[in-house]
């Protein structure tokens, strides 16, 4: 294969964001060092589906979601009622965002359009970054299309007690004060870390929709598989079931984006979008898995853990020595559960917490946003910052109050970092999360070495992998 | 909803920040519909409670009752643990705000580490009085209260309710280190 890769892609250009620095101070990508090229995701897995996106095609996602959403029954939107759709930030973060964005402002047309209602509202949610989604609806205009009603809801806003079969737990007032919500989502795996994939589809409940005390018993109270009980506790629940109208999703694959899928029942669309990622997204992830060493070169505008690299957000990769998607094994080398469990010395306090990927030898952060707590990345993988901006940047940031004492070094360039990532880690692979399209940006070492092993990774999901999984979901199956 | 309770409203209803408590977290700044809160860098200061002021037996025993290893880390942006918390207690501190006032916890991020400080105050026996507003609204179920019903339920088997809750009861149990 040797010589006989793409060009490296040119990423999604940095965001003016109040999470990151201001993108002039950006002066050199990851994807333009030297020796890099574009691993084409088509060409590792040939039997990824057919994608829509890239190229970006905005009509393409409009067209798909008015054909997804003709088979979804709207008769219950009465003119005169009220209606939420519920959206989270991490659309937003695939692939640029205005996929996302297109599949929203066709929700609210179609809407409109089949039952005359007018007060259609965008409700947002965010993560740890309040104004994020507002960061969003203003960069696409989207309180436009809503006339006026489009508004970012956050988690320690005003709260709505929700009776569930686990007893009170507590949604966001604001995105339940509709008639009816609809549920506009989108199915990329993310942070498998967190739900394993189980009721992927359903997670927002507990999340982007949820105040305080729910994400709170999501992360500490129930266990790292029992949590992933909040969201469907909270969906099932009298209150929501009463208010719910549809969902709507976008169906990225570590290709691009395949379509949109909408449904009337939200736990078949959940079983369908499991068994699509088992297949997709469950296939770079053991790829990755076989990775023996390499320089992690993240580059993207979201936080540590959720920059992308083939469909895979980097908190995924630090993952990737154990089988993330086997339930049997109870934790990840990272999530919170895992993070509680480290003693003062750094030690884990039982012996089933697996060391974060040893494969990853050095981190090299070129462009990364705050507002998530990231100190534990900074502990387990020598980790150099490009940039006295990037230092400040996290020096000032609440939630990272002590990620800097742990970092190897602030390089003044990313040429140097990289000099001095070689040295450190003795390999000349490495990979970059920079969110590129339908694929990875890494070196050619990493290339061939991930074009070699393919194939078998491939028949490893399919024969073995992919059985197991789906019988530990027997009801997403 | 911040969540060291350090800005009241004044004469001429303009806010005032007490300086000498504000973290900086910025839930203020943040979530101001107006963006009128802007953030100015204060002097470093570090909250924290020595966890061996408080009898040593009692603040393992309070994070024994809340079924937490007194190591744990219970708040992932200022890595506070089980036991400090368990100590502040111990040592006076009646509520959510007064806890985040003494060790910083819960000024970070402000939204994940709310259900471990209301299950250390139920385990001391303290039952805090409510702050004005939406600071937070109570306790939720843990692992150790789910219901028969649900955990026992066939349908539910990939929820691993009872592994985990083992799982999780055998790491708080594992004290001899301390």
């Amino acid at each position: 294969m040797k010589g006989n890769f793409e060009k490296p892609l040119a990423p999604i250009p940095p965001l003016k964001s109040a999470y990151g620095v201001e993108p002039r101070y950006i002066t050199k990508r990851a994807y333009q060092l030297l020796g890099m090229v574009f691993l084409s995701m088509k060409d590792l897995f040939p039997d990824m589906p057919e994608v829509i996106w890239p190229p970006a095609n905005p009509r393409g996602v409009e067209e798909a979601t008015r054909k997804a959403l003709a088979g979804v029954n709207m008769d219950m939107i009465k003119l005169g009622d009220s209606v939420n759709v519920l959206a989270s930030h991490h659309g937003w973060t695939i692939l640029g965002g205005e996929a996302y964005t297109a599949m929203l402002r066709t929700i609210r047309d179609v809407v409109e359009e089949r039952t005359s209602c007018k007060d259609i509202r965008l409700r947002a949610g965010v993560g740890l970054r309040f104004r994020e989604t507002e960061e969003y609806i203003k960069r696409f205009k989207l309180d436009e299309h809503f006339k006026g009603k489009a508004i970012g809801i956050a988690p320690v806003d005003a709260g709505v007690p929700i009776e569930t079969e686990i007893g009170t737990l507590y949604g966001i007032k604001k995105a339940y004060d509709a008639t009816w919500v609809i549920h506009a989502h989108n199915s990329d795996v993310r942070e498998i870390h967190f739900h394993r994939h189980v009721d992927r589809a359903v997670k927002p409940f507990a999340m982007s929709y949820a105040r305080i005390e729910t994400r709170s018993t999501y992360h500490h109270n129930l266990g790292p598989r029992g949590a992933n009980f909040v969201a469907r506790a909270i969906f099932k629940s009298k209150f929501v079931q009463d208010k719910w109208a549809f969902a709507c999703f976008l169906i990225p694959t570590p290709a691009g984006i395949v379509g949109v899928k909408a449904s009337n029942d939200l736990m078949a669309l959940n079983g369908e979008i499991t068994r699509l990622n088992l297949k997709t997204y469950g296939k770079i992830m053991t790829l990755l898995g076989k990775i023996d060493e390499v320089i992690a070169v993240l580059d993207f505008s979201c936080p540590v853990p959720y920059v992308f690299s083939g469909g895979v957000i980097y908190a995924n990769f630090c993952s990737a020595n154990i089988d993330l998607l086997d339930l049997d094994q109870p934790f990840p080398p990272y999530t919170w559960y895992t993070e509680a469990y480290y003693d003062e010395n750094e030690k884990p306090l039982v012996l089933e917490i697996p060391p974060l990927n040893p494969a990853i030898k050095a981190c090299v952060m070129n462009y990364t946003w705050i507002g998530y707590p990231a100190v534990f990345w900074a502990k387990h993988t020598p980790t150099i910052v490009v940039g006295e901006w990037h230092k400040k940047l996290f020096d000032e940031d609440s939630q990272n109050s002590e990620f800097m004492k742990h970092v190897r070094e602030v390089a003044p360039d990313l040429d140097t970092a990289m000099e001095h990532a070689y040295k450190l880690a003795r390999t000349d692979k490495v990979i970059i999360f920079d969110g590129a399209a339908g694929g990875i940006n890494c070196s050619e070492s990493l290339a061939e070495l991930m074009t070699r092993k393919a194939p078998e990774v491939n028949r490893e999901v399919e024969e073995k992998l992919m059985p197991k999984w789906l019988r530990q979901r027997a009801d997403e199956s | 909803m911040c969540p060291t309770l350090s800005i009241t409203v004044g004469k001429n209803r303009l806010a005032v920040v007490n300086e000498s408590t504000c973290t900086g977290c910025g839930n203020c700044e943040e979530r101001c519909p107006e963006y009128a809160i802007s953030l100015v860098p204060i002097k470093p200061k570090l909250l924290q409670v020595d966890w061996t002021r408080a009898p040593k037996e009692r603040v393992f025993e309070v994070c024994r009752k809340a079924h937490m290893h007194p190591q744990e880390v219970i708040c992932y942006c200022t890595g506070t643990r089980a036991r400090e918390i368990a100590a502040t207690i111990l040592l006076g501190a009646k509520t959510p705000e007064q806890i985040s006032r003494q060790t910083g916890i819960r000024t970070g991020c402000t939204v994940e580490c709310i259900q471990p400080i209301l299950r250390l105050l139920a385990a001391a026996g303290v039952k805090p009085r409510k702050a004005p507003g939406f600071q937070w609204y109570g306790l939720t179920a843990t692992a150790w209260d789910l219901p028969d019903k649900v955990v026992k339920n066939p349908d539910y088997k990939k929820f691993y309710f009872d592994e985990d809750r083992k799982l999780l009861e055998r790491i708080a149990k594992s004290q001899g280190d301390e």
